[in-house]
């Protein structure tokens, strides 16, 4: 049998291939995917829903960036809020105080795109906004070196000891972003500070980082998604990401078979750190005030939980997860946003049912998990029209017990799905040639077998 | 430079008071089979350990193609072309058996994070040759059809056949087999003899075989050492060791009686 190394040459794509199907192809899906947001789906959500879809977004970006270290390595981080304020803090101070030096002004309006402030002057993108790709590129690289810092003790510690690790990293940044200077709201003000001062950067102290420039639109955010969710997807269907599970499968079993666990787990947190910490940088552009609480666990535990309950090493599991229960908890304040939007809801229905059909017409056996989520919408605006009607009946308003249906819903989900809905499976895999789970009467051939699992080709 | 592939001198380990291997010493030639035989708890395991480095020995060397190796970590000796099965098999259950194999062709190559990122295309071709490579390696095993099976769904038998097929990914120079035979009826012990000496053929290695039948070791192994209560008390071909009272007083608690 010809060793590994001999077997490589021939392999080899072309420069040109190779940059087409890397770089090129996923790049314009990136666009493709934040033009539809923005231009398609964005009109029809109207402006307190688009805010919603921007935070959704984010929240997709932390699941996805999660699991690869608590779902494909199998160390259990509760620390990743962390990484995702730096990346906040940092993508903000750059884009903030860059405006503030350069134009003495740091409102959006003045140096945003047409994509979203129609009297700008600039064309397409505005210079503020490449202030904010600068500062989300800065953010993850900061966010990566931390967790680089982090990844190290994890060498040692599994299980609970490094979630405590993990924990004490998040409280550390939160504390120390609390012990910033106050905001500094004039360009010569900070020209006049002296290098001693900004050893302890003005981010805002304790009361916050206000008046950051809002130019995070669905374009951005759910462009940097797409780009997230491709690299995620690369990583778990490469060497890397089969060395990663096998830390999580069996540590002793990855070294006799040559992983470098140090290595990769390490990896695993610079990757993820970075990713939150692009999040990170979008969240600050997205209109919110900084506050050091974003670095707070609360915001770790709502990450875990999005891995936890969409699958631990499922990238679509995970996203489905955050895009799911973003949603849930903005629609569990009242009925009113489910019931404004019954036709959505009914048409949404009524799409998936029809693919549900056709599924099931073709023999494949991904119209069951189809016809689960063409429930799912109808359900929701029965539930809407339920809670509508016992608020008036009664007077309670539901939408105080939010949290309560929302924990309880939690619960629900990990007594019948410890794994995670999803597990390991991603979602699209529901949807391909059905895979035999006993030893088929007739075994397949060698050539069928290769034919049937998934080419190197075929991956975006 | 030893003209032994793998040699063991005098390796050991204490845990606490408890002497799991004691003074352990043992040469493997190029294609040699060698076997590792004691009665239960006699530190045949733990000598595994020490060799592949799970355990760092406390006493000794370990040299392979005439290299040291023992002070280094399980993943550098596994790249030094060093390789083993478990007693109680570690397949990566939640992964499928292509890609148990595939993991396994990981050492072989370099991996970046950057190449991973943007499919380079050093990245791609490597990529395509591990699959290659895993496939052919499933082929030779019988176990091609059932690649995109979970690990954990195969049967007892495929899930030992595809822990040496994984082992084997990695391009031994040795390959060290933790009982093969546990839970095997005759029939398939007697299939298993015939695959051992067809890898040893086919991928050119030295075998070291732990093993409890004693049928099996009697018959596939050159060359045998008996550990007893972590200690080595014989070594030789395997006529001379089943006629030592040493050997026969471990197994059968006295002298004189025939093995």
């Amino acid at each position: 049998m010809s060793a590994l190394t001999d077997l490589i040459p021939a392999h080899r794509p072309s420069l040109a291939q190779s940059l087409f199907a890397g770089v090129v192809v996923p790049s314009l899906c990136a666009i493709g995917v934040g033009t539809l947001m923005q231009f398609g789906v964005g009109p029809v959500l109207g402006d307190y829903w688009t805010s919603v879809g921007v935070q959704v977004g984010i929240a997709v970006m932390l699941a996805v960036s999660l699991n690869i270290v608590n779902g494909f390595t199998g160390q259990f981080s509760i620390g990743h809020a962390g990484f995702f304020a730096i990346g906040a803090y940092i993508g903000a101070g750059v884009s903030y105080y860059g405006a503030l030096l350069i134009w003495n002004d740091a409102s959006a309006m003045a140096h945003g795109a047409p994509l979203v402030w129609n009297n700008s002057k600039s064309w397409l993108f505005g210079a503020g906004e490449w202030l904010m790709i600068g500062g989300a590129i800065l953010g993850a690289c900061v966010a990566a070196a931390f967790g680089y810092i982090v990844g190290l003790p994890s060498l040692r510690l599994r299980g609970d000891y490094l979630a405590i690790v993990t924990l004490g990293f998040g409280e550390i940044v939160r504390v120390l972003l609390q012990q910033t200077r106050p905001q500094v709201f004039d360009g010569a003000e900070l020209r006049e500070m002296s290098a001693g001062e900004l050893v302890i950067p003005p981010l805002g102290g304790a009361t916050g980082f206000s008046s950051i420039p809002k130019y995070a639109n669905l374009w951005w955010v759910w462009l940097f998604v797409a780009v997230v969710v491709f690299f995620a997807y690369r990583v778990k269907v490469s060497s890397t990401g089969r060395a990663l599970l096998s830390i999580r499968e069996d540590e002793i079993a990855a070294r006799a078979m040559g992983v470098n666990i140090t290595k990769y787990k390490v990896r695993a947190f610079v990757l993820a750190a970075a990713l939150a910490g692009i999040a990170g940088a979008l969240y600050a552009h997205s209109g919110n005030v900084l506050q050091p609480r974003d670095a707070g666990f609360q915001r770790s535990f709502d990450c875990i939980i999005f891995v936890v309950l969409g699958g631990l090493g499922s990238i679509s599991g995970a996203a489905l997860a955050a895009v799911a229960l973003s949603i849930m908890t903005e629609a569990l304040r009242g009925p009113e946003p489910i019931l404004e939007n019954w036709i959505a809801l009914l048409i949404l229905t009524a799409v998936i049912s029809i693919v549900a059909a056709i599924l099931r017409a073709v023999g494949n056996r991904g119209w069951r998990i189809t016809l689960l989520m063409a429930v799912t919408p109808l359900s929701i605006l029965l539930l809407g029209l339920a809670s509508k009607f016992f608020t008036d009946a009664t007077g309670i308003n539901l939408a105080d017990y939010r949290m309560v249906v929302y924990a309880l819903l939690l619960i629900v989900v990990m007594l019948v799905r410890p794994n995670g809905l999803f597990g390991l499976t991603e979602i699209w895999e529901y949807f391909g040639p059905e895979r035999a789970k006993k030893p088929p009467t007739t075994p397949p051939t060698a050539s069928q077998a290769a034919a049937a699992a998934p080419t190197e080709g075929s991956r975006p | 430079m030893s003209e032994f592939l793998l040699d063991v001198r005098e390796i050991g380990i204490s845990f606490g008071g408890l002497k799991a291997c004691q003074q352990l010493t043992l040469q493997v030639p190029a294609r040699g089979l060698h076997g590792l035989i004691g009665p239960n708890g006699a530190g045949k395991t733990t000598a595994f350990n020490l060799i592949t480095g799970v355990y760092q020995t406390q006493t000794g060397s370990v040299s392979l193609d005439g290299v040291h190796v023992h002070h280094l970590a399980p993943h550098q000796i596994a790249k030094a072309g060093m390789s083993r099965t478990f007693q109680n098999i570690r397949l990566f259950g939640d992964l499928s058996v292509l890609d148990n194999v595939r993991l396994a062709c990981h050492l072989r190559g370099t991996h970046t994070l950057i190449g991973t990122l943007f499919r380079t295309p050093m990245f791609v071709a490597q990529e395509r040759a591990i699959r290659e490579r895993a496939l052919k390696m499933l082929d030779v095993f019988d176990l091609a059809d059932l690649a995109d099976e979970q690990a954990r769904s195969l049967p007892y038998g495929n899930q030992r056949r595809l822990e040496i097929c994984r082992a084997l990914a990695t391009e031994p120079k040795v390959l060290l087999l933790d009982e093969p035979a546990a839970g095997m009826n005759p029939s398939e012990k007697v299939a298993l003899a015939a695959t051992i000496r067809q890898i040893r053929d086919r991928f050119n290695l030295a075998i070291l075989l732990i093993e409890h039948d004693m049928g099996l070791v009697m018959d596939i192994c050159e060359h045998i050492t008996v550990l007893d209560h972590g200690t080595p008390i014989a070594a030789g071909a395997p006529r001379e060791v089943q006629n030592n009272p040493k050997v026969q007083e471990a197994y059968l608690g006295e002298p004189g009686a025939v093995l």
